[in-house]
């Protein structure tokens, strides 16, 4: 089959986007932060459905998780990638069903329900063709994009029902939904912010500068001192990298102690965590859980004598189980960890689960 | 009456022919085979019949499995025939829906093992509660994967069941220890995890299952070790029990017992029931379910 030029130009912005992913994991890169990261693969998977040949749903799912699967393979850690790749396979099942007739996407999950009423094991092989599906499925990206842009300011805007004046709150490293929301409730209510800073990377420092700019009282303690400063703390508010499938988190290192040291004075632990950062993941996959980085953070290269006896290890992420965690907000809403089941039913189909 | 007594000797010849068969599933075949010989005109004409069935089967094994599935059957009857106006119609597809969905349920098992060897890690140590084919069939998934791990199977008096399941898990070439009852405890800080079956899961999250496996989730939860509970949806039950006392007294004695005892608070009961709060995850054929979701799944089929 002769290559066309869209083609070729279709493949070279996958490889420029996977050379960004690969680059964008260490900290270099124009890919900052999840929220860039998850706009980039919904455009560059609305641009594939624009201009990929395929003729039927099934197809075209085929073609996105061929695509989805080389993304997450290159950077394993940044889960909002296949997050995103669910998201458009659930919206082609939608769309695919819509034009069907069929009366709810449901009759495709698995449920005690479909295994009682259904007659043949069904097949659903997406085969048939639909002229609309390609306007219609693209219609829907270009809908999820315009949410992906406004889910900060759909968190900031609760900030206020949570953040009372003359309040001390907790936070730990940098996170650009925690500081929208402090900086949002800053406008109308007086509060005080101790940041820990989060070692050895110490993002809290850059959270602490950004959130005295707007005005806020802002201090910035040592890790080690959570424990002790908790008592004083009437909220932790943080971020996190992943939502995982059974409410837990996969957040940067030093939350777990955070969390701990909140439960042990029953103090409240906010996460924001925007809808995309949801995955139905678990916290059992050995290789994929963890990132380990450059331990010259930790020790440094220059203390030779140490280092040939010794093991360093750096890593970068911290699993909190969801027993420590208050409540989630997210730009739907504040939910209870155990609700995350319920909302990954909406967000994607089970056989996307394993891409 | 010929048609009872047949009824649960189908039953029982079902499970001694074929021991690895869930005794829900037997129940469901043993019913479909009922169907096909029932005679009844009308839809509450079998449905009568069909509830009396259930009760006989009841009283050959009064498990709470086997209550699920009948359950499960009748409404499955239910939900088909309303399909059709026409009863007579009805009738066949009746069957042939009841063939396919023992089908479907004969896969369970094997789902279930799919998604639950993930979670078993090279060198875990395992416990796990008296004899369970589904516990079995993950850590025979499990080893097929060329994981290295060993199992502590508690003996599970009265009927020492954790010294069948020790044989069978010895047959499979994996490291197999039988600890005692009361060793629970001791052997906690050892463990990496715990894995167990369930009889019946029911509409909390929680599960019912046998005798001492709540104690092992107390004691799970106070060294904090992850308690996964494996089983298929079949077993998923309209009970609602709040403590020990609330489990209906048919499950918790076997069937003879119930007839025959005079004083059932002498009798030692064979099941308990351990609350949702001490179990993280449940592994079903429907996918990996927090306590939580199991009453979701519950509310679609009984809606």
């Amino acid at each position: 089959m002769p290559v066309t030029d869209k083609e070729v130009a279709l493949s070279e912005r996958i490889e420029a986007f996977l050379a960004e992913l690969k680059r964008g994991g260490s900290g270099a890169g124009t890919l900052r932060g999840s929220g860039e990261t998850a706009r980039e693969t919904t455009a560059l998977l609305r641009r594939i459905t624009g201009q990929a040949q395929w003729s039927s749903a099934g197809d075209l799912m085929e073609i996105i998780r061929k695509e989805g699967r080389r993304m997450m393979a290159t950077q394993p850690s940044e889960t909002t990638v296949g997050n995103m790749v669910r998201r458009v396979l659930k919206i082609i099942r939608e769309e695919y069903a819509r034009l069907r007739g069929s009366s709810e996407v449901t009759d495709q999950q698995e449920s005690l329900h479909q295994l009682l009423t259904s007659g043949g094991l069904s097949e659903e092989n997406f085969g048939q063709h639909f002229k609309d599906l390609r306007a219609n499925v693209i219609e829907a990206i270009n809908e999820l994009l315009t949410e992906l842009e406004a889910t900060t300011d759909h968190i900031a805007m609760q900030a206020l029902e949570h953040i009372h004046s003359n309040e001390v709150i907790m936070t730990i490293g940098r996170s650009r939904t925690v500081e929208a929301f402090l900086k949002d409730a800053a406008l109308k209510r007086k509060f005080h912010v101790i940041v820990a800073e989060c070692a050895p990377f110490c993002q809290g420092h850059e959270m602490a500068t950004s959130l005295s700019e707007a005005g806020i009282e802002t201090t910035v303690i040592a890790d080690a001192a959570i424990f002790a400063v908790m008592s004083r703390v009437n909220k932790v508010i943080i971020g996190t990298q992943t939502v995982l499938a059974n409410g837990g988190l996969r957040a940067v290192n030093g939350t777990h102690t955070l969390a701990l040291a909140a439960r042990h004075h029953s103090t409240p632990l906010i996460v924001c965590a925007p809808m995309f950062k949801l995955s139905p993941q678990f916290h059992n996959e050995e290789d994929t859980f963890h990132k380990f980085v450059s331990p010259h953070e930790v020790l440094p290269f220059t203390e030779g004598e140490i280092l040939s006896k010794v093991n360093v290890y750096c890593p970068v992420f911290d699993y909190v189980p969801p027993e420590l965690i208050t409540l989630f907000i997210s730009n739907i809403g504040g939910n209870a960890p155990s609700y995350t089941y319920r909302l990954m039913s909406e967000l994607y189909h089970p056989e996307d689960h394993e891409l | 009456l010929f048609r009872q007594t047949y009824l649960q000797m189908y039953f029982r010849t079902q499970i001694s022919q074929d021991p690895d068969v869930a005794s829900a599933a037997a129940a469901i075949r043993s019913l479909l085979e009922f169907l096909k010989r029932d005679q009844s005109e009308t839809l509450l004409g079998l449905r009568e019949n069909l509830t009396e069935a259930i009760r006989r089967l009841g009283e050959a094994d009064s498990s709470v499995a086997v209550s699920s599935g009948g359950e499960l059957f009748l409404r499955f009857i239910t939900l088909t025939s309303l399909e059709h106006l026409d009863f007579s119609q009805s009738k066949n597809l009746l069957v042939e829906r009841g063939e396919l969905f023992l089908n479907k349920i004969s896969l369970s098992r094997n789902k279930v093992a799919k998604l639950c060897h993930t979670f078993i890690k090279d060198g875990a140590k395992i416990l796990t509660h008296s004899s369970s084919r589904v516990v079995l069939k993950v850590l025979e998934n499990a080893a097929a994967d060329k994981k290295r791990f060993s199992v502590y199977v508690t003996e599970s008096q009265p009927d020492s069941a954790g010294k069948l399941m020790a044989e069978k898990l010895r047959r499979l070439n994996i490291p197999v220890t039988v600890i005692l009852d009361a060793a629970v405890g001791y052997i906690m800080e050892k463990v990496n995890l715990v894995i167990v079956g369930a009889e019946g899961v029911v509409e909390s999250g929680g599960i019912i299952n046998k005798i001492g496996t709540y104690q092992l989730a107390v004691c799970s939860k106070a060294h904090n070790k992850p308690f996964y509970v494996v089983a298929e949806s079949f077993k998923f039950v309209r009970l609602f029990p709040l403590n020990q006392q609330d489990v209906p007294a048919q499950f918790k004695y076997k069937a003879d017992i119930l007839k025959t005892a005079e004083d059932l608070d002498k009798e030692h009961p064979m099941i308990d029931y351990t609350p949702p709060s001490l179990i993280t995850l449940l592994f079903t054929d429907l996918g990996v379910l927090t306590p939580s979701a199991v009453s979701d799944e519950l509310i679609k089929i009984y809606l």
